[in-house]
């Protein structure tokens, strides 16, 4: 065997070597290109929190396209990752056919198509869809549909019982005034604290938001101007300033999206805001402490507003590099909204819908049937009545406060729809610092409101000039 | 055959060997940084490719921004204080390992470790570590009476709470960093130490010069060029890294404690989808990192000169 390449051979085989680096992708793109005489759809999800909606869908997603002649492939990836990968598909301008958010995509609008068609044939098909997944899918300024919104997730108050039966507050905290008066109680003479974020971080952008809602004020009105500065939100600002004092501690300062439910399963926590995953996770964890937990709808302000924002909000896009395949994509969609007692079904009620007058199709659904039920509205009113995966033993009725939750949940961006203003400061967390500058001591309610309000300024103003928010 | 005399001829030879580093350093570090100034004096967001350039209001906008200066400064004292620990502890480090004892193999296996570890992994682990609720660290103190009880040490509450408090969330970034480049900079650092001619050091010894003195002025003289270059590495490393901030605090804890400028561009570029804005951010590293490579790469020669 010969010991040493010679300097050709070395440029040759190194030659060889480059030649198979440069094909590689080419040849990986032939593997993925579509099959002659049958067709690809590809699909781009989060990895769901719930692990079984994930393992019912795929299957689900594989049979649509054997009924209808298609290969479906299903791409899921983490939450954190959803924006970066499609933005690199735009650029790219190839990628998936239907990319799956869990927050309003609007600052995409540009790329993806109008679904204007498939909204208005889902409206026929299944009834009036909620308003705050309409102004999380539709642009009012460019009147265009940038995504079709198939779902969402409640956003309610978990109370741990015995601990407000202590203090004799056994229903829970119904205003955001109960927060302070008893969560104080139930930390100083019982050692419990509130778990309510104040990080950068998604539910402490949502309890944040949901807090100025109930104190009649907001980033933007119903069209779309800046409002943010005002001595309600000053006031909502020096009211979460004491509630942090009074009942929590620096833990919320470096609050992550798994903060609630460790803190709910450890015991820590007397109150924490976020949709029925925590005590999902108690209930296989520890169900002594998810026997303990109830649930209240938004806590009411100072004047009685009260709403609450979405936890999850599902928009579906399809970018327009995939025109080709937009007939699939959105006939896929159609049937997905048309499939949703199952998706409500094995995301274990995590997941509500978007159309509640969905009629309920016949047949073997795969859970227990539930008698007289024509529509998704009255499977939704079963189950939050009776929950189906309650605890053996557990009380009835716990998530009968959610029944209507509609009725108290709101968009991102709310009075207004969630244009890509509103957006970017949700991702860029403009509300938490706002709120933590004053919580810490380093800025007065005033300055501090002053200055969130200069910067959501900038940021609207760059989106009016991209022409995707109404004039001032 | 031509080809066969024109590749045996190094003038031929040695640019074809070059040239994959070459097309290598232009695909992937020169068009990036095209684009980056390009997308810094545009319009252009993740959801829109299609752009017009704007000038330099970007630029502008940044450095009026409070957030921006903020990092400026973070990112300033995460690199120099974390380069500064590294330097410390595998200057110490390097002088241990290249003594000879029992169970020397195990403690440089162990010291290598981290730098084995993908630093994603290495960085969820201390953020279990760390853990408001969970930490072991806080347990051990606990245990020990130093945190927990009216009149202890850290203080009577229950945890340190090590991401909700700005120093103390600072200092787990800092040390993380520290914790992963160390490994790297002491074989560096063992190398240069051997390197050192014996016969120095010892007619020093004789001379009657003490650790110190041989310290500052025999070893960290000589050791300089070696330094210098870990220095580079280290900043360069540090200046751009935004892995560990991310992970652990995603720049938090309010308001914007830990935001370095690498997750500070990542947080507008890609999170608030203003691609241009992201992109004026990471153009600052450029300056700030031509002038550091500038300076140590001039100090280096002068010291090898010397």
């Amino acid at each position: 065997m010969k010991k040493y390449l010679s300097r050709r051979e070395f440029i040759r085989n190194a030659g060889i070597g480059a030649a198979g680096l440069a094909l590689g992708p080419s040849l990986l793109n032939d593997a993925f290109a579509q099959k002659p005489g049958r067709r690809t759809l590809r699909i781009l999800q989060w990895s769901h929190f719930v692990p079984r909606y994930d393992k019912w869908f795929d299957p689900y997603a594989k049979k649509w396209g054997e009924e209808h002649n298609v290969d479906v492939i299903v791409d899921h990836i983490g939450l954190a990752d959803l924006r970066s990968t499609f933005a690199s598909e735009v650029v790219a301008g190839k990628g998936h056919d239907i990319v799956e958010f869990i927050d309003p995509p609007s600052d995409f609008e540009p790329s993806v198509l109008d679904l204007a068609d498939i909204n208005r044939e889902a409206e026929k098909k299944f009834g009036k869809q909620a308003p705050f997944a309409k102004r999380s899918s539709y642009n009012p300024h460019t009147k265009k549909y940038y995504g079709f919104c198939h779902g969402w997730t409640i956003d309610p108050g978990n109370y741990r019982k015995s601990l407000w039966e202590k203090i004799g507050k056994p229903e829970g905290p119904s205003t955001w005034e109960d927060l302070i008066t008893y969560g104080s109680r139930i930390k100083s003479e019982l050692g419990v604290q509130l778990g309510i974020g104040m990080s950068q971080e998604l539910d402490t952008n949502m309890a944040e938001r949901g807090l100025l809602w109930s104190f009649d004020t907001s980033i933007q009105d119903a069209n779309e101007r800046l409002i943010l500065d005002n001595k309600r939100t000053v006031d909502a600002v020096k009211f979460m300033t004491e509630l942090y004092r009074k009942s929590m501690t620096p833990e919320v300062f470096g609050w992550t999206a798994a903060s609630n439910n460790q803190l709910l399963i450890a015991g820590r926590a007397s109150y924490i805001l976020n949709s029925i995953s925590a005590y999902r996770s108690a209930q296989k964890d520890v169900p002594e402490i998810a026997k303990d937990v109830y649930f209240t709808p938004a806590m009411k302000g100072p004047k009685g507003s009260g709403l609450a924002c979405e936890h999850v909000i599902y928009v579906s896009v399809i970018p327009k590099f995939a025109t080709k395949n937009a007939d699939l994509a959105k006939r896929f969609l159609l049937d997905l909204c048309s499939n949703y007692d199952r998706a409500m079904w094995e995301s274990e009620l995590y997941g509500s819908p978007a159309f509640f007058n969905t009629p309920v199709r016949s047949g073997d659904r795969g859970y227990p049937a539930v008698k007289g039920a024509k529509t998704l509205r009255d499977i939704h009113n079963a189950w939050f009545t009776a929950d189906p995966f309650a605890l053996p033993g557990e009380a009835k009725g716990k998530l009968l406060p959610l029944k209507d939750a509609e009725k108290w949940s709101t968009n991102v961006g709310h009075p207004g729809p969630a244009n890509p203003a509103e957006c970017e400061i949700f991702s860029t967390y403009v509300l938490p610092n706002m709120f933590a500058r004053v919580a810490r001591g380093q800025q007065s309610a005033e300055d501090s409101v002053k200055q969130a309000a200069a910067e959501c300024g900038k940021i609207f103003e760059k989106w009016r000039s991209q022409g995707l928010i109404g004039k001032k | 055959m031509n080809v066969r005399r024109l590749l045996d001829r190094e003038s031929v030879l040695a640019p074809l060997l070059l040239l994959p580093v070459v097309l290598y350093v232009v695909l992937f570090i020169g068009f990036p940084f095209v684009m980056s100034f390009v997308y810094s004096i545009s319009n252009v967001t993740v959801g829109n490719p299609d752009f017009r350039v704007t000038g330099l209001g970007n630029f502008r906008e940044i450095l009026a921004d409070k957030v921006f200066q903020k990092s400026l400064l973070n990112t300033f004292i995460f690199t120099f204080v974390s380069v500064g620990l590294v330097l410390v502890f595998a200057h110490a480090l390097a002088e241990i390992l290249i003594r000879d004892f029992r169970g020397k193999w195990l403690v440089r296996f162990l010291i290598m470790l981290p730098w084995t570890a993908p630093i994603a992994l290495g960085s969820i682990g201390f953020l279990w570590f760390l853990d408001s609720l969970f930490s072991p660290l806080d347990w051990l103190l606990r245990a020990v009476g130093l945190l927990g009880k009216p009149g202890a040490l850290f203080g009577p509450m229950s945890n340190l709470y090590w991401f909700g408090r700005p120093d103390l969330a600072m200092a787990a970034v800092i040390g993380v960093h520290v914790w992963r480049l160390l490994p790297l900079a002491t074989v560096i650092l063992i190398a240069g130490l051997n390197s050192i001619p014996k016969e120095i050091t010892e007619a020093a010894q004789m001379d009657g010069a003490g650790y110190f003195r041989r310290l500052f002025q025999i070893n960290l003289p000589l050791l300089f060029p070696v330094i210098g270059v870990s220095i580079l590495f280290a900043t360069f490393f540090t200046f751009t890294d935004m892995t560990v901030v991310w992970v652990l605090t995603k720049g938090g804890p309010p308001p914007h404690s830990t935001q370095v400028l690498a997750s500070l561009a990542f947080l507008k570029g890609i999170q608030g989808g203003d691609l241009a804005q992201g992109a004026a951010v990471a153009l600052f590293f450029f300056p700030v990192l031509a002038g550091i490579a500038a300076i140590v790469l001039r100090l280096v020669k002068k010291a090898v000169v010397i």
